[in-house]
């Protein structure tokens, strides 16, 4: 209800002028502003509202403008997510947290847009070893939410350690990182204050309706505090020497989760720390409406490049050229024996995806592609022809070694067939297979594997058929370590892959070590008790009866009822439960990175 | 043959993606909330497609249950988070509300694969250099989630609680509420009243 005055209520202000162009003379350029009470100074990292994805675009801002016609517009020199570029990656180990920064010359580059586009301040710290670089401090390496040393040339599309002197006419000591911003930079400030502006109306009624929010989530905090001792305890249990460190990581933890509840008196919904899950509610209200006007500049630059073609004949011409693709991979493997086909197939279509995939990201992108198509097509057939020529020698060499060998998990070979007869139902299986010792269960998968792919790395790394299950995500599961239950067809087999997995390392993608034991099953069916409904005792029995046959129970709580004032305890405790999984999974992504830095081998 | 389905392959993601962006997220539900009772609730606010629970085999204990809502579009979705974000919305019980997200591909039982990923996998040696990296990072995997796991215990403690108080608070009130029904009813506030000469009757 009060949403719609928030979104007008965003603040902004310019900053530090910088200087005047254009043909009138009348683009007033500048050096900073402050933009819903958040301060842009050029050059700093940016998050960028995307539309259709999941994730927001991160850049640089390298130029910053007001027209005549007081549009206020952004230059955003672009980071790359390791996803975004997994073609040209090859088998290139990222960090969890690495970003490349785009170079070279071409689409993809840097874009202008909006400045209502920018969806919060990132903070990226360059690691590079270079000597233009500062280095950064350890604490800053921890307060980083991303980081990078590497540069993907989009022009030749290629992965580069070394830096160049000047990144789209911008001198590279702009663009790595700052040394007067080094110390200063009060990275949890801003964080803080964005979240406290990410806060939802409904939220600031949270706190209307609990005066001393403050006073109980410091308690709270300490809680965490006290829990330090108890979880050590547990961790001893599982023999292990990580045990002291957690302590102290844990207290730390609180001593944060303080420091954030202290400058923070208004709890938000959901911390926005992570938009990477791309569901902070407060970004995207008013960035949809900025989009709609990307969305029309977008159309209007299309019209000055009169041979734009339709959308149809792009995708038409990138399926052609992955055809082009295909049949040279099929002559090349030829010799190799079908069972390559496949796999390579699956690279094939990677760029066609890929094509499609920008389609829908960045119009400038999509658009100078499909100018430059003609090229493309001979660009990939090129690339492809490289590429398949570098690998196949490499496969030669793998078949002769045997220890250590690198397998590429495609789909196994009655895969296909196996959806084609009815099995019981998966909670029968399940429960038969946990009776009888052939259920596994798996952690540190990528979270984003499918069960088939999960059924795939099995029978590559154990040469077993199974049936395997990702369990799905919920409000709390970890971002870093998927979790899959895999039904063996012997208890024998299961044991042996246990052993397997335990003695030795099983090593996926991304340096996942996968874990496996003995699934533990709770007794399905639902819960028998559930801690937040109340019934008044005289009443529950009738209530009781009433609900078993009703369906239509539900009702939104007004204001100013006792059930609306206990809801509201529960939207506060919600909230803080949120707040302190997203501190403890960032946590533990900091301490996986540390180790995988550590990581020899691809 | 193989070639021919790729295309299908990479509609049916992208036919998967359209459904991810329709569909919500609700948690915090109450073991009595049903199918019926879920799809009635929310069809307020538009059609709902299909509902679709998701079980909990691994943490024990009272886990709240939580369910994918698929709406008709994507804009419906993101009203309904909307309308039940703005009011607790109650569903089969009260005081504690129920909470909507937008939901997330892994949150999905039967997503295809994604078309063009490569997977790889390797045995390690104990003599590789990244052997003993990996035994780190497979008790770091432990680790995190015993961790996970007392954060959910110590989350389901504090909604006990929460949950206890809230009883306490209702009984005092229900029996304050009895109390000024009883002496309505049996005529002490009417005598008291006009005893002391007052109006206490609401019909005026």
């Amino acid at each position: 209800m009060v949403q719609a005055n928030e979104i007008e209520s965003i603040g902004f202000k310019w900053g530090k002028k910088r200087g005047i162009g254009g043909k009138k003379k009348d683009v007033q350029f500048y050096e900073s502003f402050t933009y819903d009470d958040v301060e842009y100074e050029l050059y700093d990292s940016v998050y960028v509202y995307a539309e259709c994805e999941a994730e927001p675009y991160i850049g640089k801002l390298i130029k910053i403008w007001e027209n005549s016609d007081k549009t206020k517009k952004i230059k955003i020199l672009w980071f790359f997510r390791p996803c975004e570029i997994s073609n040209f990656l090859e088998d290139d180990k990222t960090l969890e947290n690495e970003l490349f920064l785009a170079s070279g010359e071409g689409a993809g580059l840097a874009n202008v847009n909006p400045l209502e586009t920018i969806a919060g301040k990132c903070n990226v710290v360059c690691i590079s070893k270079d000597s233009r670089n500062p280095q950064p401090s350890n604490e800053e390496l921890e307060m980083a939410d991303f980081i990078f040393y590497r540069t993907f040339d989009v022009g030749r599309r290629v992965i580069l350690d070394k830096i160049d002197d000047k990144i789209a006419a911008i001198d590279i000591k702009f663009l790595l990182n700052r040394v007067s911003i080094q110390k200063s930079n009060a990275v949890p400030d801003s964080n803080d204050n964005t979240t406290a502006n990410a806060a939802v109306a409904d939220v600031a009624a949270d706190k209307n309706a609990l005066p001393d929010s403050n006073v109980s989530s410091a308690s709270d905090n300490e809680k965490i505090a006290h829990l330090t001792p108890s979880l050590v305890k547990q961790k001893s249990s599982l023999g292990e020497k990580h045990a002291s460190n957690l302590g102290v990581e844990l207290g730390e933890m609180a001593k944060k989760a303080r420091q954030e509840s202290m400058s923070n008196d208004k709890i938000s919904s959901r911390s926005k720390g992570d938009p990477v899950r791309g569901e902070s509610k407060a970004v995207k209200v008013p960035a949809i409406e900025f989009q709609a006007e990307k969305k029309v500049k977008a159309t209007m630059d299309s019209g000055r490049s009169s041979d734009r073609p339709s959308k149809q004949a792009k995708l038409d011409d990138s399926l052609k050229a992955s055809d082009d693709r295909k049949k040279i991979v099929q002559k090349l493997n030829l010799d190799s024996g079908g069972s390559d086909v496949k796999a390579v197939n699956r690279t094939a279509t990677a760029s066609e995806e890929k094509s499609k995939r920008k389609l829908t990201k960045d119009p400038h992108w999509t658009e100078n592609i499909s100018s430059k198509k003609p090229k493309l097509d001979e660009k990939l057939t090129e690339l492809a022809n490289g590429k398949l020529l570098e690998e196949s020698p490499r496969e030669a060499s793998n078949v002769s070694k045997t220890a250590n060998q690198k397998v590429e998990v495609t789909r196994r070979p009655e895969a296909d067939k196996s959806k084609w007869f009815k099995r019981p139902p998966w909670e029968e299986r399940m429960q038969n297979a946990h009776a009888e010792g052939r259920l596994v269960l798996l952690q540190n998968l990528d979270p984003s594997y499918t069960s088939a792919e999960v059924e795939d790395i099995v029978w590559h790394a154990f040469k077993e058929n199974c049936t395997a299950k990702m369990i799905q995500r919920t409000a709390f599961s970890s971002p870093h370590s998927g979790q899959a239950f895999v039904i063996f067809k012997t208890s024998e087999a299961a044991k042996i892959a246990l052993t397997k997995l335990d003695e030795s390392c099983l090593l996926l993608s991304n340096g996942r070590p996968l874990v496996g034991s003995i699934a533990t099953l709770r007794l399905p069916g639902k819960p028998s008790t559930f801690f937040g409904h109340i019934y008044i005792d005289k009443l529950r029995l009738q209530m009781q009866r009433e609900m078993k046959e009703a369906v239509s129970t539900s009702h939104c709580s007004q204001p100013n009822t006792i059930e609306y004032d206990m809801a509201m305890d529960w939207r506060l405790l919600q909230e803080r439960v949120d707040l302190e999984w997203t501190k403890l999974y960032k946590q533990q992504g900091q301490e996986l990175r540390k180790l995988k830095a550590n990581l020899k081998s691809k | 043959m193989h070639y021919s389905m790729e295309p299908t392959a990479e509609a049916k993601y992208a036919a998967f993606e359209e459904k991810v962006k329709r569909t919500i997220f609700v948690d915090n539900l109450s073991p009595q909330v049903t199918e019926p009772v879920l799809k009635k609730a929310l069809d307020q606010f538009g059609t709902v497609e299909s509902v679709s629970f998701i079980p909990n085999y691994l943490e024990a204990g009272n886990i709240p249950c939580c369910a994918l809502v698929e709406m008709e579009n994507a804009e419906k979705a993101k009203k309904v988070i909307s309308s039940i974000t703005q009011f607790p919305f109650m569903m089969a019980g009260m005081p504690r509300p129920v909470r909507g997200r937008l939901a997330e591909a892994e949150m999905f039982d039967d997503r295809p694969v994604k078309p063009g990923r490569k997977i790889h996998c390797r045995w390690l040696d104990p003599s590789d250099p990244d052997f003993e990296v990996a035994k780190k990072l497979k008790y770091l995997t432990q680790k995190h989630a015993a961790e996970a796991s007392f954060l959910l215990k110590q989350q389901l403690n504090r909604e006990e609680k929460l949950h206890n108080q809230q009883v306490e608070t209702l009984k005092a009130n229900f029996k304050k509420y009895e109390m000024i029904i009883g002496v309505l009813s049996d005529k002490t506030a009417q005598n008291l009243a006009d005893h002391y000469g007052m109006r206490i009757s609401d019909d005026s």
